[in-house]
């Protein structure tokens, strides 16, 4: 079995296997299910791989996140789950740490954003003892609402580099019509491949490129519940 | 002079900060690093001085609690203690600061607050919580040429200026003018990164008023308490009759050992101060039946000395074996090339050729029992753990 995969079989079986150290973008446009395939990912890499999971999140606190697995019937594994929450502090100046969940202060905070990062990787790797990480940041759209686009590039700059020494796996979210091309362009450089998700005529479809010798076909699919289904290519 | 607060910090200092001096707290992102500057303005406050806080990446309320979660209660010192806002002007928010950098975006407005400040407020303590966050928005030159000034300004009405710089990767020349040029003092604070950064030390890199020191602290931060040094542990392993003990004894400066018969049953234990660092070192039995002693102390662990014997090639494939139980924790190890005072002794380079590692892992020839090689040992694995500062 690989050490990380997307959690959508047609995908994983079309690019066969991700590598140790890769860096991931996923871009689509808003309300195309980005997020669904993201917590995907997330369950697919603790449950099945037995990876830790350590989510940024700037969009929803950690706790709604938390909520969300519950209530779709998804047990996670919280001793693999690692939460940065940026949101929170934010709206009600209170929040609590607890063993799952790490507060940065805000989305401008990169620096913190880094520090609490780096403290799970660490609470994981030399505590725990699991080799197998992955960091999913959702989104880079948010913080790039806040930073320049060169703060962002630093800063992804320094942890992608962090993804490739570790050996872990790094998903990164982009709203696509957001951003300039060159936004886009800039920061692509510093990952390995992209899952895209595109809109049209009111059905969703993905693909991903630069993770085989070839980009996939585009699969459609549909949300249910919780989960991704393909219903043709 | 004023005291940091953090421990040790200020006997490498000669005492704390004199007055007109500035400092750069110069961290490596990820690590942190930014509690250095909320410790010393708190600890101006303790000693009876006036501090002021820039905050940049964070409201001054969300600030105020993170002294709290210190368990630092600033209340008590508000006469004392001016916040600059300017990060609520940033999202959008209503400050409620008497200080506030509007558009703190533009380095001209944040050079009138921060010019106001300065002449307005008796000798105080000035502390930037993130001046890479004030780069990022205003322009490393910008900045830079702003930065010239306020600790110009500083040297004119007395105060002491702090800046918390997180060091990502901005332009080469930026990094140099920082780490050489714009400050009176340079602290490093730095993390032990092998696959995952593991741990966090400080040290200093300049000071125009200490003497100049090499020392390194390892340190954790508390909530509540703030910043605490503490005694990292090296463990020492290797294959039986490969001289741990021997080396473990050579390197410290006190040591004991659990033996049965000239062979160590438990453990060796030692304490090293070398050149301003300290370490305890626990050297391990090697019998296989003791490999899970090893694990344990691995996880605890900062560096590993894996001592060989060099006359005895037949042993490299337990101590191959031993490495690998060591290595699944990603710490920095050396290999200690003991016994070249004997005949046959192979060299570090036929041991690397043998051992199958790779070009970059250091192998330092040694003899325990005449106490060569391992202070060179020592140091060598010290910098790999601290990056050589």
């Amino acid at each position: 079995m690989s050490d990380y995969s997307i959690g959508i079989k047609e995908l994983d079986t079309a690019i066969e296997n991700i590598r140790k150290g890769s860096n991931i973008m996923l871009i689509g446009p808003p309300m195309s299910g980005k997020e669904i395939i993201l917590y995907n990912m997330m369950y697919q890499g603790a449950v099945k791989n037995e990876n830790a999971v350590i989510m940024v999140t700037t969009r929803e606190s950690a706790t709604h996140i938390l909520d969300w697995f519950k209530e779709s019937g998804l047990a996670l594994p919280l001793s693999r789950i690692g939460i940065v929450d940026c949101v929170t502090k934010t709206l009600s100046g209170v929040a609590v740490e607890t063993e799952n969940i790490k507060i940065a202060s805000s989305p401008v905070d990169l620096t913190g954003i880094g520090v609490k990062i780096s403290q799970f990787f660490e609470e994981f790797f030399m505590k725990k003892n699991i080799q197998k990480t992955q960091l999913h940041i959702n989104s880079l759209s948010t913080i790039l609402m806040y930073s320049n686009i060169q703060t962002v590039f630093r800063f992804l700059h320094v942890f992608t580099g962090r993804i490739k020494s570790a050996g872990a796996l790094g998903v990164y979210v982009l709203e696509s019509g957001m951003h300039d091309e060159k936004s886009i362009a800039t920061l692509k450089q510093l990952f390995d491949g992209m899952i895209e998700v595109k809109s049209e005529n009111d059905k969703n479809y993905v693909r991903v490129t630069g993770l085989s010798a070839k980009p996939t076909p585009w699969f459609e699919y549909e949300i249910e519940g919780a989960g991704i289904n393909i219903v043709g290519k | 002079m004023i005291e940091t607060g953090i421990p040790k910090l200020d006997d490498f200092l000669g005492g704390g900060v004199p007055k007109g001096k500035s400092l750069v707290y110069y961290i490596q992102p990820g690590v942190e690093g930014e509690v250095f500057g909320m410790q010393t303005i708190f600890n101006t406050l303790k000693c009876k001085g006036t501090g002021v806080f820039i905050v940049s990446s964070t409201s001054p309320d969300t600030t105020r609690g993170q002294f709290k979660e210190f368990g630092w209660n600033i209340d008590v010192y508000n006469d004392r203690l001016f916040f600059v806002d300017a990060y609520n002007p940033l999202i959008g928010a209503p400050s409620k600061e008497k200080y506030v950098v509007l558009n703190p975006d533009n380095i001209e407005n944040f050079n009138k607050v921060i010019t106001d400040v300065i002449k307005e407020l008796p000798p105080s303590t000035i502390v930037f919580g993130s001046l890479s966050t004030i780069m990022d928005l205003c322009g490393e030159k910008e900045t830079i040429e702003a930065v010239r000034n306020w600790n110009k300004l500083a040297i004119l009405y007395d105060h002491i200026i702090v800046y918390n710089f997180t060091a990502w990767p901005y332009s080469q020349e930026t990094l140099d003018l920082l780490k050489k040029e714009m400050f009176n003092a340079v602290i490093s604070i730095g993390g032990i990164a092998e696959r995952v950064l593991f741990g966090q030390y400080f040290g200093i890199l300049k000071s125009d008023w200490a003497k100049e020191t090499k020392k390194s602290m390892l340190f954790r931060v508390l909530r509540p308490g703030g910043i605490k040094l503490f005694i990292p542990k090296i463990l020492v392993t290797g294959p039986f009759d490969a001289g741990k003990s021997t080396f473990v004894h050579a390197l410290s400066t006190r040591a004991i050992s659990v033996d049965r018969l000239g062979t160590t049953i438990a453990l060796d234990h030692g304490h090293v101060e070398y050149k301003g660092f300290s370490a305890d070192i626990f050297g391990t039995p090697s019998q296989e039946r003791f490999d899970p002693i090893i694990k344990l102390i691995s996880g605890e662990s900062m560096g590993i000395f894996l001592v060989v014997d060099s006359t005895n090639p037949t042993d490299f494939v337990r101590a191959k074996q031993m490495l690998e139980i060591t290595k699944s924790y990603g710490l920095p190890f050396v290999v200690v090339a003991n016994k070249q005072d004997l005949p046959g002794a192979m060299t570090p380079e036929e041991i690397k050729v043998q051992f199958n590692l790779p070009s970059d892992v250091p192998i330092v020839p040694a003899s325990a029992k005449d106490k060569k090689g391992v202070f060179e040992a020592f140091e060598v694995l010290i910098n790999k753990i601290t990056g050589g500062i």
